[in-house]
């Protein structure tokens, strides 16, 4: 049977673009909509807000509807691919495509074209997805804003005057937007989680070695990871499914099992133990996001799930350590092309790599042995509690082009150390979390909360991120763009 | 706590010298301020992680062999 055109459905593009992840590929699955139709709609929708978003670098016009046309014909002939069959996927632009340009956001590598995929460009492209385009980032990932100099500055689907925070800037509003199913993004420091929160959409960064960084441009070898952004916690776990598990190519990925990640998304959070760690997780917040998160963990409590104060007596530390780790091993990564070519570089990027290198060995070491305590620490509380939540980041979306932030009484505060208050911590000990959409500020803009869980064990986090929004509908309200 | 030396353009420049690193005309002066709040607070870590409280402890950076089949053996 030939899949029906959308148009004989009576479907509008909108209402295609509406469908979830899931929703689209049983929909392709039963053969009810065909993946041209899918991948026309999200075309036509770059064509119609990526001037206003810039969220692409690169679009694969041809391609994907080369693709979706071979994908159609596979359906009919009753190959099914996999679980993403025909679904357009974004991909960060720091992902490497055999045989079409990643920059990594940046002039250096602008005329790169690899000979490789990456991991998880394979694992997706073998799962069924069809590429829709590189979306946009912060130059090499280095910093939270997606203001690149060379690729024009990320804006937020909420709010345009409005900045979609990073590094996944482009992953965030390309999915907050509809004009992909779901999109993967990087996260070294929070650039998964960052923008996820603050384009109101879902994001895991998965536990250190869950998923392969091969292809990968790294940031920091310690602490990069690989993860996707969706609108619905399903359709995150329906992703995380097609790209976790051990990667020969990648020596710092676990052989640790593998589960299915939507098994558990419908069993509730009765009886699960919440941490939250007093004097830092409702600490030094806009008064939105404090309220949007308490709201939030109240809900789960309704649900049934217990929260309980969990002390880490050595929280305190954790921004100086990421921005120290943070900022030498780029720095030792980028050694070459600063010599060479430093005014390529946007100059944001250019200064921290230029301070990467003026850092003592003795920082970097004790901020690694940092990490060991801050670890031990959350590791030993997870004998109390099944997760942690708190807020993904204690302010709403700034002003494109602001360096500087007021989070309370008036005081202005750097950008870059404040948006990471509380996704270095995930950062620094290796464990996987989840951002959930959890509010909107008085103007509109999304909040989101971030679910922490134990080494390897994201199939709670989807649990407890599926129960919430079983539970609310922040996921399904659309920006007006 | 001890005194600490003021991180001016001039020390920035020198530091970068030692590292190899050419810094064009004016970029000391655009990095100083920043250098100086993360030293700041990475002698503050420093400091902090030297007691002896945390002797025992090893940075994350090592290799680790948890089994043998982490190891693919």
């Amino acid at each position: 049977m030939k899949p029906k055109k959308a148009t004989e459905m009576g479907k509008a593009t909108r209402e295609l673009l509406e469908l979830s992840l899931a929703q689209a590929a049983r929909l392709v699955k039963s053969k009810e909509i065909s993946p041209v139709d899918l991948v026309d709609a999200s075309l036509e929708r770059i064509k119609s807000v990526d001037g206003r978003l810039s969220a692409y670098i690169t679009i694969f016009e041809e391609e994907a509807r080369k693709v979706a046309k071979a994908a159609e014909m596979m359906i009919v002939a009753g190959h099914d691919l996999g679980p993403l069959h025909g679904v357009p996927i974004g991909l960060k632009d720091n992902l490497a495509v055999k045989g079409f340009r990643t920059t990594a956001g940046s002039k250096v590598l602008k005329d790169w074209v690899p000979d490789h995929d990456a991991t998880v460009t394979e694992r997706l492209r073998r799962a069924g997805a069809i590429f829709v385009g590189k979306l946009n980032m912060h130059e090499f990932a280095w910093g939270g804003t997606s203001e690149n100099p060379h690729y024009g500055a990320v804006r937020n689907p909420w709010n345009t005057e409005r900045f979609p925070a990073g590094s996944s800037g482009g992953s965030g509003a390309a999915v907050a937007a509809r004009t992909c199913y779901g999109a993967i993004g990087t996260d070294t420091g929070g650039s998964i989680r960052l923008p996820s929160a603050i384009n109101g959409v879902v994001g895991i960064r998965p536990t250190y070695g869950r998923v392969s960084n091969y292809g990968i441009i790294p940031l920091a070898w310690s602490m990069d990871t690989a993860g996707p952004m969706t609108r619905t916690v399903e359709d995150c776990a329906i992703m995380f499914n097609a790209i976790a598990g051990h990667d020969p190519k990648d020596p710092s990925t676990s052989r640790a099992p593998v589960v299915d990640y939507t098994e558990d998304l419908n069993r509730g959070v009765r009886g699960l133990r919440i941490g939250v760690v007093p004097g830092y997780f409702f600490h030094h917040l806009q008064p939105p996001v404090h309220n949007a998160v308490k709201g939030g963990l109240k809900t789960l409590e309704g649900l049934g799930a217990a929260v309980v104060d969990v002390n880490i007596e050595n929280i305190h530390g954790n921004i100086s350590a990421q921005l120290t780790i943070e900022a030498a091993e780029p720095s030792a990564y980028h050694q070459r092309w600063l010599r060479e070519q430093p005014e390529s570089y946007g100059g944001d990027v250019r200064s921290l790599l230029e301070i990467g290198e003026l850092l003592l060995a003795t920082h970097y070491l004790q901020a690694q042995r940092y990490r060991t305590l801050l670890r031990r620490e959350f590791l030993e509380a997870f004998r109390k509690v099944d997760v942690f939540i708190c807020p993904t980041l204690p302010f709403t979306a700034t002003k494109v082009g602001e360096m500087k932030v007021v989070i309370e009484n008036g005081v202005e505060e750097n950008m870059l150390s404040a948006i990471m208050q509380f996704t270095g911590v995930p950062s620094l000990t290796g464990l996987p979390s989840l951002n959930v959409p959890c509010g909107f500020d008085q103007e509109g803009l999304p909040v989101g909360m971030q679910i922490i869980g134990k080494p390897f064990d994201e199939a709670t986090l989807f649990r407890i991120g599926a129960a919430f929004q079983s539970a609310t509908d922040f996921h399904k309200r659309a920006p007006n763009i | 706590m001890a005194s600490r030396k003021e991180v001016t353009p001039a020390l920035v420049g020198a530091l970068a010298e030692y590292a190899e690193l050419p810094l064009a005309p004016g970029r000391a002066e655009v990095i100083t301020s920043m250098l100086e709040t993360w030293i700041r607070d990475a002698n503050e870590l420093s400091r902090k992680m030297s007691s002896a409280k945390y002797w025992e402890l090893a940075p994350a950076t090592i290799f680790s062999h948890p089994n043998e089949a982490e190891e693919g053996n």
